[in-house]
């Protein structure tokens, strides 16, 4: 996966250390190689996202590509997503949500705000590693915008 | 005092009969009334017919008499006839006078004595009058001077005078007794006219009385069909919350025990994957394991399995915390409560002490107002929430600013109590208001150990009490909680079993 040439960084937004690992352990088994930046929790996420002082500037011209779990400690993630998505450095970004969650209006809620993918863990490890695959050879191929 | 609808019923009977009694007196009374005065005049009319009657005789008898006379002292014709006349009138008086007379027997009784009189007083006059047509006008003279005519007359004058004293007295009394009874029915008129007065100013009071009940009763049903529907549209409005929140907590409790869930799993297989490598080298029995089985069977040994069983462990950790949380908060909604007055002020000055240590190191302060008021509730549930936000407030408070809390009260009428509990700590985004109201979910940095369990335990000790909690807060400025407390929590059990 990569943009204009450039290594993308995969952002991993993920307060279940347990899931985070897992995640990566299928990510590299498809083959991705692209480091990868864990946060457990939305605050750090967005220190590294946006910066501390929230402008966006923080992460320009960088190639990120965001994986975000909704429920998370300290916020939501869909504030997270919509803080990300109505930053105007980091609003091209690329954010996979990637939650247990799978009621209808939160699904509708993401993409309408701005959310390019939404995949449901599953419970059942054979489907859970089988879809992080999938997503993994997905990086694998998708090309990545610049921050502004 | 309202009436019953049978009270009135039976007093509105009562008064028309009452009023029908009276009616009927008044009628009886003046018809007997007026019977008397028509016998009273019917006895006037004959009585006065018999003293004229028997004034009519004496005055004939008197023409009679006169007219002899002047005949026998002139011997004209002149004086003969009109003493012709009258006698020939009297029998026709005299007849008419007995035939008057017969009705009453006091003078019915006289009426021989007359009539001798009568034929007597007759028989000297023809005898004198004869007397002088023959010529023999000494004769009748010494017959007049004999006196006989004029003693009988005298005591005709006499009977018949006493038949008319008689019918005078009569006839007065006669009068007296009209009069009277004219009295009589004038009173019972007057009396009879204030009877019926005073029972239709009691049918007014009564009927005025029932009216202004219907009315009340209908202003009283009204209201309550006014409050019956707020009072169901808050029912309503506290089923949708109950409801919604049981949503919420049901799809939080899945959610978060499903992430662990995916860990064990995940990590059970992960588990599999590393004791195939395992098991590749170890059970080579004879053949030379590769070096690549070689390498994997060590990475799975010191690193994926001591991984994977920490893990595994750490999130059925999780999973037990979890179900003891939620089980808490279940035993915590279903504990009976013990309904007593409790006094805000001392609860809060309680809770302020057991907290004194920890505000006295930043060099804070607790102020707690005076019109914190007594209520009747739950003295434990109080307790919990106000030592959960004690809690808060110091955890959450902002480095190298003195803590103050402060705790106020005023009564909001209808909706019970409202505490405000304010402190100057690092506050609470807005987005994160209704957030930190739920299980499991805190807001803002994650520096400070915790669950996310104790506003959560709040909010629902709250709603047990029949009130509720909120947050008014700015990130950096501090918080305020505003609690809502019914004052009286029996009232609001009640109405919940009603």
């Amino acid at each position: 996966m990569n943009g204009l040439g450039k290594e993308v960084t995969i952002v991993m937004v993920e307060d279940d250390e347990g899931h985070a690992r897992l995640i990566e352990k299928n990510i590299r088994r498809a083959g991705v190689h692209n480091e990868v930046v864990p946060f457990t929790n939305g605050t750090d996420a967005l220190d590294f996202v946006l910066g501390k002082d929230r402008s966006g500037l923080a992460s320009a011209g960088k190639f990120l590509l965001i994986l975000l779990d909704l429920n998370l400690p300290d916020m939501s993630g869909i504030d997270i997503l919509q803080k990300i998505k109505s930053n105007t450095h980091t609003k091209r970004l690329p954010v996979v949500i990637l939650t247990t969650t799978d009621d209808e209006r939160e699904i509708q809620r993401c993409y309408d705000l701005g959310a390019n993918v939404y995949i449901t863990k599953p419970v059942e490890y054979e489907s859970f590693a089988h879809a992080i695959r999938q997503l993994g050879l997905f990086f694998s191929v998708i090309q990545i915008p610049a921050t502004q | 005092m309202p009436i019953s609808n049978a009270a009135f019923v039976r007093s509105t009977i009562v008064l028309l009969a009452a009023g029908m009694i009276a009616l009927l007196g008044i009628v009886g009374t003046s018809l007997w009334l007026v019977g008397k005065v028509q016998s009273y005049f019917t006895t006037f009319v004959e009585v006065r017919e018999v003293r004229s009657a028997a004034g009519d005789l004496l005055s004939t008898l008197k023409d009679a008499e006169t007219g002899q006379r002047g005949f026998v002292i002139t011997g004209r014709a002149n004086f003969r006839q009109p003493h012709d006349t009258a006698r020939r009138a009297v029998s026709e008086r005299q007849h008419a006078r007995g035939e008057r007379a017969a009705r009453f027997p006091q003078y019915a009784g006289r009426t021989p004595e007359i009539n001798r009189l009568v034929s007597e007083k007759l028989a000297e006059l023809a005898e004198t009058v004869e007397a002088v047509e023959q010529g023999r006008a000494a004769e009748a003279v010494a017959q007049v001077d004999t006196d006989r005519g004029r003693r009988i007359m005298d005591r005709l004058r006499d009977e018949l005078g006493e038949i008319m004293g008689d019918a005078d007295e009569r006839l007065e009394e006669s009068v007296a007794d009209t009069l009277r009874s004219a009295d009589a029915l004038q009173w019972t008129t007057v009396i009879g006219a204030i009877a019926i007065i005073a029972v239709l100013g009691g049918a007014v009071i009564v009927i005025a009385q029932y009216t202004r009940d219907i009315i009340a009763a209908r202003r009283e049903v009204e209201t309550l069909n006014a409050t019956l529907e707020r009072r169901v549209d808050e029912r309503t409005e506290e089923l949708i919350r109950a409801n919604q929140e049981v949503q919420r907590f049901a799809y939080i409790v899945t959610h978060d025990l499903r992430a662990p869930l995916v860990n064990i799993m995940g990590f059970t297989s992960e588990l599999q994957a590393s004791l195939s490598a395992i098991q590749s080298y170890v059970l080579a029995d004879g053949t030379t394991p590769s070096e690549n089985d070689i390498l994997e069977a060590r990475r799975a040994a010191s690193e994926d399995l001591p991984e994977a069983i920490a893990f595994i462990r750490s999130s059925t950790k999780k999973m037990d915390g979890l179900i003891n949380a939620i089980l808490k908060i279940s035993r915590d909604g279903r504990r009976e409560l013990k309904i007593e007055r409790v006094d805000l002020k001392a609860l809060m000055e309680a809770g302020a002490a057991s907290v004194n240590h920890q505000v006295g190191e930043s060099d804070g302060e607790v102020t707690i107002g005076d019109t914190l008021p007594t209520v009747v509730s739950d003295r434990l549930s109080l307790e919990q929430v106000f030592g959960n936000l004690f809690d808060n407030a110091i955890k959450y408070q902002t480095p190298g600013r003195p803590l103050r809390i402060s705790v106020t009260a005023r009564n909001a009428g209808r909706a019970g109590f409202v505490i405000e509990f304010a402190d100057n700590g690092r506050g609470i985004a807005p987005e994160d208001h209704e957030r930190i109201f739920e299980l499991f979910r805190r807001s803002g940095t994650q520096d400070k150990p915790g669950e996310g369990i104790g506003l959560a335990h709040v909010r629902s000790l709250m709603r047990n009490l029949g009130g509720d909690i909120v947050v008014r807060s700015e990130l950096g400025q501090g918080a305020t909680f505003v609690l809502r407390l019914p004052p009286d929590l029996s009232k609001v059990v009640r109405s919940m079993q009603a």
